[in-house]
């Protein structure tokens, strides 16, 4: 609305009228399932997530090891030629303090989202979130380890860390 | 090893209403087994299913007129298979029926008469169902029939 718009053309509808049925509708709910197979590096990443482990992959031409892995450089434009464990600890390497959750519900401690990059990789990292912390100390560059879920609860999902907490070094 | 893979499904649930003349358009079947246009005053086309707004001349739509619910065919086509291509028992014919009284065609199906005598310029009257079995969509007319039956 504004000064000169006080109100807009049309029949508003409540969703009581629409669940009441108190005006003739159609309604469908078409099936739409998806199956999504994850690939031989990430079906790897996340196996071995699993059993408590962090892998990645490496390429003998630059030497990078990429996390989450890929089967292939794409600097080097070349397949890359090796699995590598790491550690699972790293440092944040950008981050976010956010308010609301995925759906954008509000919450009121907020959620640390970070990029952490692993323990023994050159760049990026994977996504996650920071625990343990006070949202006004996170720093770029601080350390952090992850907190495994026990291993009952784990899925085989880049959830079975619950968060990366600060390590004082 | 296993492939791993993520199965999941899309929430899309929709609601379509039938907007305010539809609205009445389709209460008027389901109650009364009538047909309704509306009229619009400035360039005079009667609309069938009615609209609040003509799409001529954009003028207001407001003037309802009540239809016999007899027309004649302006196109027909014959189906022999359903949706899913699976063969249909019997062939459905579908029509483009100008309603008397109005200047546009409503989709419809035609029964009681062979797919052979079907022509463009036939006669055909519309056949309701039972007041009980009425809901407020299109399908409260069951078919349309030859006028002659």
């Amino acid at each position: 609305m504004s000064v000169r718009i006080k109100g807009y053309a049309g029949t508003p509808l409540r969703e009581e009228d629409l669940k009441q049925r108190k005006v003739l509708l159609v309604s469908y709910w078409p099936k739409a399932k998806y199956i999504w197979s994850a690939g031989i590096a990430i079906g790897r990443y996340l196996t071995e997530l699993k059993s408590g482990r962090i892998v990645g992959r490496q390429c003998n031409k630059c030497g990078r090891i990429v996390v989450p892995p890929r089967m292939f450089c794409e600097w080097c434009f070349r397949p890359n030629d090796s699995w590598v464990i790491l550690k699972d600890s790293g440092v944040v390497n950008t981050f976010s303090i956010s308010h609301i959750t995925a759906d954008a519900t509000r919450i009121k401690e907020p959620l640390i989202p970070a990029v952490i990059q692993i323990d023994g990789t050159t760049d990026a990292g994977i996504l996650h979130l920071v625990g343990e912390t006070d949202p006004k100390d996170v720093r770029f560059g601080m350390k952090v380890q992850a907190l495994w879920k026990p291993p009952e609860e784990r899925t085989g999902s880049v959830t079975d860390i619950k968060y990366f907490k600060p390590i004082e070094r | 090893m296993d492939m791993v893979h993520v199965e999941g499904e899309m929430p899309v649930n929709y609601l379509y209403t039938a907007g305010v003349a539809g609205e009445r358009f389709l209460r008027e079947i389901k109650e009364n087994a009538k047909i309704l246009g509306i009229k619009c005053r400035r360039c005079n086309t009667v609309h069938v299913p009615p609209k609040i707004y003509c799409e001529r001349c954009f003028e207001r739509l407001d003037e309802w007129v009540e239809l016999t619910g007899e027309g004649q065919v302006e196109a027909f086509t014959t189906c022999h298979f359903d949706h899913d291509g699976s063969r249909l028992a019997e062939p459905d014919i579908l029509a483009a029926i100008r309603l008397a009284g109005a200047n546009e065609s409503i989709v419809h199906r035609i029964k009681r008469a062979p797919a052979e005598d079907v022509h463009i310029g036939m006669n055909v009257k519309a056949v309701f169902r039972e007041k009980k079995d009425r809901v407020g969509s299109i399908l409260d007319i069951d078919h349309f029939k030859p006028s002659a039956l």
